[in-house]
């Protein structure tokens, strides 16, 4: 209270400024969405291009196009509001009332931000923006190739929003491992909290390697000599997708820990196999440090046996995340809220992305498939069949928590059923398309190529996409303006975040209950039960702390 | 010089079929799995949509978990062996190629040069003049870039290498049918990528043959070898 005083006019500002780690957490979650929107155009205006034959925008507007679609969607979208998911609940999953270095996670907010309009001014330079792909590959990307200030931008912009997520991861991991409440050890974690540990662990071993390539890449713009030839390209992407593939799972174990909270809350029932699944999620985020280079297949320097192997070893834990999944569904009391039916459609979908991509971990396949539609196919299924529908998952599973009131049920419904078939209709054709001999990050592709009836389709599914996203943002809007209360715990939720008022307080807890397994809430309403049971309901709060 | 299809030659694996090989035993068990995780979380759904009251009694299963995971790491020890068998011929350069074509990648253009100095170039079109190659028999290719990284794709044979500059990219290919093989490239590399196409066009090797002495220069061996070099140097 001791504090300056922030004019109460300036709410923006304040959103800006607080250090409360549900602020910036929402402050991020917000920023990142408005990104995720403006990505989105940019999608419709390269679909409009491919379902009308041309004539929409230039080759060289439609490379700035696909360049800045995937950048945002990378950089600005999916990786940041995963962590600003976990920003917001880990703390909350933990039992903590703060998170640790809460000025960092703040810092990292304004770095997402200003790496956005970093990025996003280049459309206001006279060059245009970057328009050497989200890899900015080396020497497509250098001062030769891509002159132009466009380019300049989009390195610092990577540069700064890749600085502030792995400020976010520090801050993460430290609340994750440092400030757990009483009684919550390392295995009674939640697995949504698990999942924010390994996703912060990838982040802090693999984020810098991007920043030094693209430290090296602006030095060789400016002074040359760092990334000559040949050799230079080879170290440019050993550098960027050795960030690059651990960012995949990056990208994924949040919004399957997401899933798996949805998932057992609305079956009812705890999160089966827990310490498999944590097991398994270690075991694979350590293995996902290994595999880079799979990326690098048709470049003929590396040694592909080698990342065929621990590419293709990934199906061990991923397989069992899996029976993980669907066992908790098994036998339990299921609820079909839309939060249970996005989880339900991410362990779909994003199987369709995971067995693709033990396809394209196999060489030979790879040489026919890489750089092809397929491609473009396998990574939309992980990234928007999967994780975001795992996000509106979280969303709709979280959205009481964060403010209170309940998102509707109808509109929900309405979204999600949009959502899977502009999806499916968008990206599966792209599979076919892909093993034909389509070859991405082109504007026009010629009549007599046969293509355009499943382009025509594809543009179709992507405006229906948009009209689910319309839908979602006028369901919070209706939601806020004539509130359904929520309440603590609107679904019988199993872990802490539900043990405290919604939204939580500054401090998030007033007091806080035992903590005997990874489901503290479910073990209350079974003590409770078995209570009840035998006649003594009274002293059931804290009967029998060990 | 001479091209003749050799026996021998002919049943050696190449790229298409090493690509259908482990296509035909990837994408079934692929379409296996999804269709028996989907199926088995159908059934799960349906019978707990009934359920009154969730059925907790177990929450976890250790032991069918591990079985599971010997099983999965068997599947993966499988897949692996045919990935490896069908990946090595693709990636050992034959001994004895009957041809060698060194391919030039360049924004936005490709230039194939044969042995007697006869050269093809695609520039910028999405209707290239073709570059023509025997079929039957192996034919090496040395490939590189002149500024930024190109794609080599080749669609009907599934197959593709990256041009890097100041690297020899090398590797072999067999065209067992006559016909027109579509090529482009297949890595991002500026703003006319998407014009950067080539066309091969596979016929017996005695009109190969024929082919490539009416497009010889109308010079001697040892000058159309320096002026080949001397024209991609100037263009």
């Amino acid at each position: 209270m001791s504090t300056v005083a922030i004019p109460a006019a300036a709410a923006p500002l304040r959103a800006l400024a607080s250090t409360d780690h549900k602020r910036v957490a929402l402050g991020a979650g917000a920023v990142a969405f408005a990104f995720f929107i403006a990505g989105g155009v940019l999608a419709l205006l390269m679909r409009t291009q491919l379902a009308a034959d041309g004539g929409v925008v230039s080759q060289a507007n439609y490379n700035q196009l696909f360049t800045m679609h995937g950048s945002t969607m990378v950089y600005l979208f999916v990786v940041p509001v995963a962590l600003a998911v976990g920003l917001y609940f880990v703390p909350l999953q933990v039992g903590a009332a703060e998170i640790a270095g809460p000025r960092v996670a703040l810092a990292g907010l304004w770095l997402l931000v200003l790496g956005g309009l970093s990025m996003w001014s280049g459309f206001l330079t006279s060059g245009g923006a970057a328009a050497a792909s989200w890899w900015g590959f080396d020497p497509l990307s250098d001062s030769l190739h891509s002159p132009g200030s466009g380019m300049e931008l989009w390195i610092f912009g990577v540069m700064l929003a890749t600085a502030g997520q792995i400020l976010w991861a520090g801050c993460i991991i430290l609340t994750a491992l440092r400030r757990r409440a009483p009684g919550m050890t390392l295995m009674r974690m939640p697995v949504f909290s698990w999942t924010m540990v390994a996703t912060c662990l990838l982040v802090l071993f693999s984020f810098p390697a991007l920043i030094l390539a693209l430290a090296l890449l602006w030095t060789q713009r400016h002074f040359g000599g760092v990334l000559t030839g040949g050799l230079g390209a080879v170290d440019y992407q050993q550098l960027f997708w050795f960030y690059g593939h651990p960012a995949v799972y990056v990208m994924f174990f949040p919004f399957v820990g997401m899933v798996g909270e949805v998932l057992a809350t609305f079956s009812s029932k705890r999160f089966f196999g827990y310490r498999a699944f944590i097991f398994a999620l270690l075991a694979f985020a350590g293995l996902s440090m290994t595999v880079w280079a799979h990326h690098m297949f048709t470049m003929g320097q590396v040694t592909n046996k080698y990342f065929a192997l621990t590419s293709t070893i990934l199906i061990v834990p991923a397989g069992i995340e899996y029976f993980d999944l669907v066992a908790t569904v098994w036998r339990g009391r299921l609820r079909f809220t839309t939060a249970f039916l996005f989880a339900l459609a991410f362990v779909v979908q994003f199987l369709i992305g995971g067995l693709t991509g033990v396809i394209l971990a196999s060489p030979p396949l790879d040489y026919g498939l890489n750089m092809s539609y397929f491609v473009v196919a396998h990574f939309h299924y992980t990234i928007f069949a999967g994780s975001a529908f795992g996000l509106f998952a979280g969303i709709y599973y979280w959205f009481p928590k964060l403010t209170g009131a309940m998102l509707r049920e109808r509109l929900g419904k309405l979204q999600f059923a949009l959502m899977i078939i502009g999806t499916n209709l968008t990206f599966f054709p792209m599979f076919v398309l892909g093993a034909n001999g389509m070859t991405r990050r082109i504007a026009t592709y010629p009549k007599s190529t046969g293509w355009q009836g499943l382009n025509v389709l594809e543009t179709a599914g992507s405006f229906v996409i948009a009209l689910s996203v319309l839908v979602f943002l006028a369901n919070v809007v209706v939601s806020l303006r004539s509130r359904i209360p929520a309440g603590e715990d609107p679904w019988e939720a199993q872990t802490l975040e539900w043990a405290t008022s919604s939204p939580p307080p500054r401090y998030n807890f007033d007091a806080l209950p035992p903590v005997r397994s990874y489901a503290p809430l479910l073990d209350l309403r079974e003590q409770l039960a078995s209570d009840t049971a035998v006649g003594s309901p009274l002293n059931s709060f804290n009967k029998g702390t060990p | 010089m001479g091209v003749e299809v050799r026996d021998t030659l002919a049943s050696m694996p190449d790229t298409l079929h090493a690509y259908d090989h482990v296509r035909g035993i990837y994408f079934p068990i692929a379409i296996g799995v999804f269709a028996l995780v989907v199926g088995t979380l159908l059934v799960l759904v349906v019978l707990g949509a009934r359920r009154r009251r969730a059925d907790a009694a177990r929450s976890e299963a250790p032991r069918v978990e591990l079985a599971y995971a010997i099983v999965l790491g068997l599947v993966v020890a499988f897949l692996l062996v045919v990935t490896f068998r069908a990946e090595s011929p693709i990636d050992r350069a034959v001994a004895d190629p009957r041809l060698r074509i060194e391919v030039t990648a360049a924004q936005w253009s490709w230039r194939f040069s044969y042995p007697n100095g006869a050269t093809v170039d695609a520039v910028s079109t999405w209707h290239p003049p073709r570059a023509y190659v025997p079929t039957g028999v192996e034919v090496e290719f040395f490939g590189s870039s002149r500024d930024v990284i190109h794609g080599f794709w080749v669609p009907q044979l599934h197959f593709q290498r990256q041009f890097l500059p100041g690297f020899t990219t090398r590797f072999d290919l067999r065209f067992d049918k006559p016909g027109r093989y579509g090529g482009e490239c297949s890595v991002f590399c500026g703003e006319q990528h998407s014009e950067m196409h080539f066309a091969i066009e596979a016929v017996s090797p005695e009109r190969f043959e024929r082919w490539l002495d009416a497009h010889a220069p109308k010079v001697s061996m040892q000058g159309a070898k320096t002026s080949a070099r001397k024209a991609s140097v100037t263009r």
